[in-house]
């Protein structure tokens, strides 16, 4: 499958956090075997295992999460309207007429409502709503929808994917299931001997709700030599800071952090420039927002190199993303896992 | 050509480019579906569609739709390539961000995105406001003003949300999409002249079809259909709030979606002509069609131009209650829009209105 369709097949996955584990048997279907081994720990982590051709190898962690932003149902109202609660960071000002998908006994279409002009106001439209007085219209009557749909259902962003110019793609989840494809996908053009390890990607689980994401468990099985946590970064925009952003295809960000392994991560831009791949260097003086604090202090510690994909509009239906970026991202994890420098510097 | 189906009809007419002021596409459409079924057919100085069925002798009733949407227009090109806009029609910021857009270029349209800043960057008294349309940017893809003019975009360039339209909720019961304000008019008038130019020698009206431009601004180019025509009467076909979903106090839903259209009394804009009012409402109870009253003072249409001009013309209306108006999801009950046909199509039958 090309890279393009890969991601637009993920990302249509439903995996609001903590309801992953629904579409693992569609993930199995799309991967057509380019893995050794693919397996679901106790939290609900999917660890995919490629082997390399060498005898004591050291073990690999690459680490892209699979969960997105959602919703789930916290009430049934009369005329069949759902109260919803929000499942990660949900940015309320882009949930009023918006399409989702309700995913109860069986799978329902439903809009989020917005209010009628004579019920507005005048001087209260710069106030989002607040998420318990959203409502989703489902088209059902109480009683009906009340059979359909349990509380605790989840709701989730309708798949709708649009090409824009210029190799740009915009649709939902791209956070983070869009460098899980380009991770995927990379992986599984290398052969077993160009590796220098073997390699488990873990598509993680519960990264957008619980401070210390579901990576844990999994590094802690794993006791990984190395790894590297893959996730989205701030693509500029009109409305957001320079200091805090990259500009679109300007390549991947490697983040400097004092939770990061500063030789690992100046190793990978070492790599970045021998190869030619392009990357920004940018500084997380605390943390980052991603899975590496939760990775770093598993066990006997994690060496770990952050790595970002800019992309536009994050934690919306319409993430931006630009493909010659996710084509960098998947050059630069080709090198980092058939990599003999890092290795040696790094295999116990 | 083998003829659309109502829903097949509705779908194709709101996924048409049409803003106020650049209904070219819709009428385009239009015209090409109601050529063969009508007595004459003619465009006017500014857009509007007036089909004729009927020999000139009898009353005049104009039946109107209008053919535009609300949408938005270019007011700046950035030199990264952004699209900065402004509404056309009343949108409420509160649907904007995040939202997929069609942009107008030289040569047909290119997909968007009003783009929005991540909630991780918002302050935490941010995080509680709507960004005001004036701070939102449309996002095509291009990183340059120089792609943007490549492709004919400029300050009064048009866009449109870009919307799926689909069935949902019971039985596929509901229809969701955008513009359904008014193509769903447009639609019912189309279905409408396809059933009654077949026995138009038994009707006891002239009828006169109009598709109009520019009703979402106010200013409305049904005026010069009306003045044109010079009708005895009008019926306006139309899509009105609902507000009937759950915690709307009583005092403030407008009607209740799936029992039928909503026939106004009075607008913000027009008192509606009782006796006409009393004709609908008769020939809905004797053919046991379901109508209703529109039970909220609010909103307007092309009735405001219309019941005005000339002589003045006695007017009524009949909308589809549509829930989230002016947005991408626009929401109506199938059942409603087949049975504004059936009530119309009764009532354009029978010789209540000769007796007014």
């Amino acid at each position: 499958m090309e890279l393009k369709e890969l991601i637009f097949s993920l990302c249509s996955l439903m995996t609001v956090s903590s309801f992953e584990e629904g579409s693992f048997d569609e993930l199995k279907r799309l991967l057509n075997n380019d893995f050794d081994e693919i397996k679901q720990d106790a939290v609900g982590n999917i660890i995919l295992l490629r082997k390399c051709n060498k005898e004591n190898p050291p073990k690999i962690l690459v680490d892209t999460h699979f969960d997105e932003i959602g919703m789930m149902v916290t009430d049934v109202k009369e005329g069949g309207f759902l109260s919803v609660t929000s499942i990660g960071g949900l940015d309320r000002s882009i949930l009023q007429a918006s399409d989702v998908v309700i995913y109860g006994k069986e799978k329902l279409r439903g809009v989020i409502a917005s209010t009628p002009p004579h019920l507005r106001g005048s001087g209260d439209s710069d106030k989002t709503v607040p998420i318990d007085e959203l409502l989703i219209d489902t088209g059902y009557s109480k009683e009906e929808i009340c059979e359909l749909v349990p509380i605790g259902s989840a709701v989730g962003f309708a798949p709708r994917y649009t090409e824009l110019l210029d190799g740009c793609i915009a649709g939902k989840s791209f956070d983070d299931k869009a460098c899980a494809a380009v991770a995927l996908h990379a992986l599984s053009k290398i052969s077993a001997d160009e590796l220098a390890g073997d390699v488990y990607l873990v598509l993680s689980c519960h990264e957008e709700t619980v401070r210390i994401g579901g990576i844990a468990p999994a590094a802690f099985s794993l006791d990984p030599d190395y790894a590297m946590v893959i996730d989205v970064n701030f693509a500029r925009t009109p409305d957001t800071p320079k200091a805090e952003t990259l500009e679109l295809k300007g390549g991947v960000s490697i983040a400097h952090s004092p939770i990061t392994d500063r030789r690992l991560t100046l190793m990978t831009e070492e790599l970045c420039r021998s190869k030619d791949i392009k990357f920004a260097r940018v500084a997380a003086p605390s943390t980052t927002g991603t899975n590496t604090p939760a990775l770093n202090l598993v066990g006997r510690g994690v060496p770990t190199v952050d790595i970002g994909l800019p992309i536009k509009s994050m934690h919306t239906y319409n993430e931006i993303l630009n493909l010659e970026d996710a084509e960098t991202l998947g050059a630069l994890l080709r090198e980092f896992v058939c990599s003999n420098e890092i290795k040696e510097a790094f295999a116990e | 050509m083998k003829k659309l189906d109502e829903i097949e009809l509705l779908r194709k007419l709101c996924l048409l480019f049409g803003p106020s002021g650049c209904e070219g596409a819709v009428s385009e459409f239009i015209s090409e579906e109601i050529k063969d079924c009508c007595d004459s057919l003619k465009k006017d100085r500014l857009g509007n569609i007036i089909a004729h069925i009927g020999s000139g002798s009898r009353k005049k009733i104009m039946l109107s739709a209008h053919m535009d949407e609300v949408g938005f227009m270019v007011t700046e090109v950035t030199d990264e390539g952004y699209l900065k806009f402004d509404t056309v029609g009343g949108i409420d910021n509160r649907v904007l961000s995040g939202k997929n857009v069609s942009v107008e270029t030289k040569d047909g349209t290119v997909e968007g995105v009003i783009g929005s800043k991540p909630i991780h960057l918002k302050k935490s008294d941010e995080r509680e406001k709507v960004p005001k349309t004036s701070s939102l940017y449309i996002d095509i893809g291009l990183s340059s003003k120089e792609g943007a003019s490549d492709l004919g975009i400029d300050v009064g360039s048009y866009a449109t949300f870009s919307s799926e339209f689909y069935e949902f909720g019971k039985d596929g019961g509901k229809i969701k999409g955008k513009a359904l304000d008014d193509r769903l008019g447009c639609a019912v008038l189309i279905l409408l002249m396809r059933e009654l130019y077949g026995i138009r020698d038994t009707l006891p009206y002239d009828l006169y079809f109009c598709f109009t431009v520019r009703e979402e601004i106010g200013i409305s180019g049904a005026q010069v259909a009306a003045q044109t025509i010079m009708p005895d009467m009008a019926i306006v076909l139309e899509t009105t709030a609902v507000a009937d979903i759950a915690g709307t106090k009583d005092s403030a839903k407008v009607a209740i979606q799936g029992e039928g259209g909503a026939i106004s009394l009075m607008d913000r804009s027009t008192i509606y002509d009782r006796p006409m009012v009393d004709a609908l409402l008769a020939i809905a109870g004797r053919e046991n069609i379901p109508v209703q009253i529109k039970k909220y003072v609010s909103g307007g249409n092309d009735a405001s131009h219309i019941h005005k001009s000339g002589v003045g013309v006695r007017t009524l209306a009949l909308s589809a209650p549509t829930r989230y108006l002016h947005s991408p999801a626009c929401v109506v009950d199938k059942e409603d829009y087949f049975s504004m046909i059936k009530l119309l199509s009764a009532l354009l039958v029978s010789d209540v209105l000769a007796a007014i």
